[in-house]
């Protein structure tokens, strides 16, 4: 049986792929495996930054609200409105491109400027997000990190000589480097890339995200140790039945996805809309409300919170206060983010999502008091939840939970919980909230989501069925015109030995018989040429490249390459294409 | 965006992974002093914030401390030592599962580890889990101890112990006990502990000899004198009870209950009718003045406690005891050899019942010459 493989099938053999050689690479160092040796030191370098992000963030944490910030301390207060107005002051005059999503960023520059990253950018987001982070402003440290990483990578890309496709990359290998190294979790953060950023796998893609992801993690383990974010409580198995808990913890979570989403997708159009002097002003009003959120008795909600989480995750809250816990969550970062303070929403969904998930265990607790999942684990599962609704990133918040937790009896509950989430923050809010803000922002970048739930059109939704009769290459001339007398086609398919395929006209019958080789048999007298042939499950787009080489392309079983599906012309091309925009209307 | 193209550094792959290598070293050894700096800050907030949570424990602050520690754990989240303060300071403050969530992490890092295990043990003894009490305590007993390694096995062993006692888990009690008598070093504070411990599980036997030991090396040891006198008195030996309590008494002792004891005993033997050694006179005399005092007991307490349901059955009692005073001019005979034990029936039914009224000394003397009678005394 011949190999089944995806690459077009042309004069019966697969197209080998594309291979580029940059003169300047020869002998052992081809483009490809430097890449991949680069992609090493991107790690190494991302590593190294995000650590010092991190020292940076927590100097400035300790030296502007102490070691252990306090409710009813004056501190608390007016910090975070203070560096606030310091922040606005370095966005607004010495680093304008760092305001926005690090993630959406890294797609521009994957997309529309070649994967260029001003190297200013991530200097800027280094400084202005360490201080927003250690100033209280409820944000995370893992989208600066993964545009840290990002950055480092642009400016080491654009020094080397490499084809414009391999430059493009350079971006989004750095992206998950820094955020594989925020997050102490290179799974997660190479599928998060691969899934929201660079949006296709192939192992020319995988390779250098993964190596980067990876020397990034052991660089950060290097120098902070191996512990993860996060102390997971022993976390237990469910009974079936009590799928339904979490099942309801996806709905919650779901729901409160999209209050987040649609809240910073309201108000940051309306912000960014007032008067430009106002942006001096905003992110330190941002700061003043956080604070009086921490004066009032939350402190826990400023900064990225992890070591609430933590605390989350140890039952050391009542359900009570992990639901406003959560709420006030929403408010601080919806306020920090739409008032343009540097920093991610990463850990704030983590955040809303632990608390969340311990409150809705809580109560389930109340009502079914045998329920054995703990805190720790509903807690664990809502973050999943919220990584899943919020930022719609489903395949990365499952094996994020898993990286996490280093739990695998907990992946029902987390598929459940996860797919029930998504489903309902895809239904309710079609547009996920990376793409809100790009639209915002007035780029049109591809937004993969909707590239994943495109409609594909295949060859076999296009192809007729084949023209009769088949002919086959041992027929002589003779035999082939009186086959086909009777027939309305003008071009058939001759089936040739041992395998391929020939089209002939019927002025080409017509003529070969006039010229006295009727008796010829239909394989020494047609030209020695097979033609390209199509699988029915190719995609129409590949269809376009054979069909105006040939009247009709064959259409074959991948099983049997002598077995005619049907056959697909220029013409059923174009008409599929004609046709489904209206049924989509429709 | 603008788009800025920078001269290529080298086209040469070799100098540029060399270059980038010598960027990385240094990168490094910047990166390694930043970090040690950090570590070294971090240890040194911890340390000052454990220091202010054992300052609030010291201070009566039992939430304070907790937050304190917990703070601390922030900067040295894998200190074990503030870890096991933290969650012994949440076991105080009633957060158990808490705790118990802080200590089995605690634990799965060091099984071995003697003070991990007692807290878990405590923690589960605070539970009423006794399996679970056991498994632990033993585990801090035959456990490693980083410091005082004897000292704190007993203490840990002691305490399962009176833990045992509490729950009345008296087997387990006592086979601990058992065994930890045998691995007892010869210090007289421990034996005392054990021979009390036996005392109290009723192992009067067990705690006489524990009770001796200390005695053979300090004679004039009062807790032991006391103790011993206690084991001889509930074990019936009142000579050998007289003897101790009496040492003690002669010591000046002001303990009003070995003062009781001493008396009873001396009553117990002063009047012991079925004693050796005396003669049939002398023993109808003692039985004729167990008797009275019984009637007297009878008749004082059914005066006190007239008209109360609990006196119902005293005026029975009295009819009973008029009969038996008519049978008891038979007492000379010796063909009445059934009739001491009669009359002794009827003083233990007498003091038995009369345990409404408080008993004196002498009351006490005749229930326990009326069960213990016929035996060695």
């Amino acid at each position: 049986m011949s190999q089944v493989t995806d690459a077009p099938v042309l004069h019966g053999k697969s197209v080998p792929p594309e291979v580029v050689k940059i003169p300047h690479f020869s002998g052992a160092f081809r483009e490809e495996r430097f890449f991949l040796v680069l992609s090493v030191f991107i790690g190494i370098f991302a590593g190294m930054a995000v650590v010092c992000f991190r020292l940076f963030i927590e100097w400035t944490r300790i030296g502007l609200l102490g070691p252990a910030p306090e409710p009813h301390t004056l501190r608390v207060l007016f910090i975070p409105a203070l560096i606030g107005l310091v922040v606005s002051v370095l966005v607004i005059h010495v680093f304008p491109q760092v305001r926005g999503s690090g993630v959406n960023q890294t797609k521009s520059a994957l997309y529309i400027f070649n994967g260029f990253i001003p190297f200013r950018t991530a200097i800027g987001k280094f400084i202005t997000a360490a201080l927003a982070i250690g100033g209280g402003h409820s944000l995370g440290p893992e989208d600066p990190s993964l545009q840290i990483g990002a950055g480092l990578a642009s400016a080491l890309g654009r020094r080397m000589n490499f084809s414009r496709e391999k430059l493009r990359l350079f971006a989004p290998i750095g992206a998950a480097a820094g955020l594989a190294a925020a997050f102490n979790a290179p799974i997660s953060a190479v599928l998060f890339v691969i899934e929201e950023v660079i949006g296709r796998w192939s192992v020319g893609v995988m390779g250098p995200v993964v190596l980067s992801a990876i020397s990034s993690v052991v660089v950060v383990r290097w120098f902070l140790g191996s512990q993860p974010i996060f102390r997971i409580p022993p976390v237990t198995s469910a009974r079936p039945t009590e799928l339904i808990a979490y099942g309801v913890l996806g709905i919650v979570g779901g729901v409160a996805a999209i209050i987040f989403a649609q809240a910073i997708g309201f108000l940051r159009p309306k912000l960014r809309g007032l008067p430009k002097w106002t942006q001096y002003l905003q992110s330190s009003a941002a700061g003043l409300c956080i604070g009086l959120i921490g004066y009032l008795g939350a402190p826990q909600v400023m900064g990225a919170g992890y070591e609430y989480m933590d605390q989350a995750m140890h039952d050391q809250f009542t359900w009570k206060v992990l639901a406003i816990l959560a709420g006030l969550k929403i408010i601080a970062t919806t306020l920090s983010f739409v008032s343009g303070t540097p920093g991610g929403m990463f850990a704030p969904a983590l955040f809303v999502g632990a608390m969340l998930g311990g409150a809705v265990g809580g109560v389930e607790r109340i009502f079914y008091p045998h329920l054995t999942g703990t805190t720790g684990t509903y807690a664990l599962v809502g973050m999943g939840v919220l990584f899943a609704g919020f930022l719609r990133a489903p395949l990365t918040s499952v094996f994020m939970v898993l990286e996490v937790s280093g739990n695998y009896s907990i992946i029902v509950p987390v598929m459940l919980a996860n797919s029930i989430a998504y489903v309902i923050s895809r239904s309710l809010q079609p547009v996920p909230i990376f793409d809100v803000l790009t639209r915002q922002d007035g780029l049109d970048l591809p937004s993969l989501e909707e590239q994943r739930e495109e409609m594909v059109l295949r060859v076999e939704d296009a192809m007729r069925p084949p023209p009769t009769p088949i002919l086959e290459a041992g027929e002589t001339v003779g035999q082939a015109n009186q086959s086909i007398q009777h027939s309305p086609a003008t071009v058939f398919l001759v089936r040739l030995s041992p395998s391929g395929w020939a089209s002939v006209t019927l002025d080409l019958l017509k003529r070969l018989e006039s010229e006295g080789k009727s008796e010829m048999t239909l394989g020494s007298a047609l030209p020695n040429q097979s033609l390209p042939y199509l699988h029915p499950d190719f995609q129409l787009e590949l269809a376009l490249r054979y069909v105006y080489q040939t009247p009709v392309v064959p259409v074959v079983s991948r099983a049997d390459f002598r077995k005619l599906e049907g056959v697909i012309t220029s013409e059923d091309v174009l008409n599929k294409y004609r046709v489904v925009p209206r049924e989509e209307e429709d | 965006m603008p788009q800025v193209t920078l001269k290529p550094i080298t086209s040469r792959p070799p100098a540029v992974i060399a270059s980038l290598a010598v960027l990385a070293i240094f990168g490094f050894i910047g990166v390694t002093k930043l970090v040690n700096r950090f570590g070294e800050q971090q240890k040194a907030l911890a340390r000052h914030l454990y220091q202010r949570a054992l300052e609030d424990q010291k201070d009566g602050k039992p939430d304070l401390a907790v937050e304190h520690f917990r703070d601390a754990l922030v900067y040295s989240p894998d200190n074990f030592e503030y870890r096991l303060q933290l969650a012994r300071a949440l076991r105080d403050t009633g957060r158990t599962e808490e705790a118990e969530a802080y200590l089995v992490s605690l634990w799965e890092r060091a099984p071995q580890d003697g003070a991990v295990n007692l807290a878990l043990g405590r923690l589960a003894a605070r539970q009423n889990s006794i399996d679970k009490a056991l498994q632990y305590y033993h585990n801090a007993i035959y456990g490693v101890w980083s410091s005082d390694a004897d000292d704190r096995r007993l203490q840990a062993w002691f305490e399962l112990i009176e833990f045992l006692l509490k729950e009345n888990a008296r087997p387990q009690a006592e086979a601990e006990l058992i065994t930890l008598s045998a691995e007892l070093p010869p210090r007289t504070d421990l034996r005392l502990r054990v021979a009390d411990l036996f005392a109290t599980t009723q192992l009067y036997e067990r705690a006489l000899a524990e009770y001796s030991q200390v005695l053979k090396v300090d004679d004039r040891n009062e807790r032991a004198l006391a103790g011993a006198g206690e084991a001889e008195f509930k074990l019936g030996h009142f000579r050998d009870a007289e003897r101790y309590l009496g040492e003690l008494s002669a010591a000046n002792s002001q303990d009003s209950q070995v003062a009781r004891m001493l008396e009873v005993s001396r009553e117990v033997l002063a009047r012991d009718p079925f004693r050796g050694y005396i003669s049939i006179e002398e023993r109808n005399q003692r039985l004729r003045g167990i008797f009275e005092d019984a009637g007297k007991r009878l008749e004082s307490c059914m005066a006190s406690e007239n008209g109360k349901p609990q006196a119902a059955g005293l005026s029975a009692l009295e009819t009973q005891w008029n009969d038996m005073k008519r049978e008891l001019v038979r007492l000379r005979s010796s063909r009445e050899a059934g009739l001491p034990n009669r009359v002794m029936d009827l003083v233990l039914k007498i003091e038995q019942q009369t345990q409404i009224c408080p008993p004196s000394a002498t009351d006490e003397a005749l229930m326990l010459l009326a069960q213990n009678r016929g035996s060695e005394l």
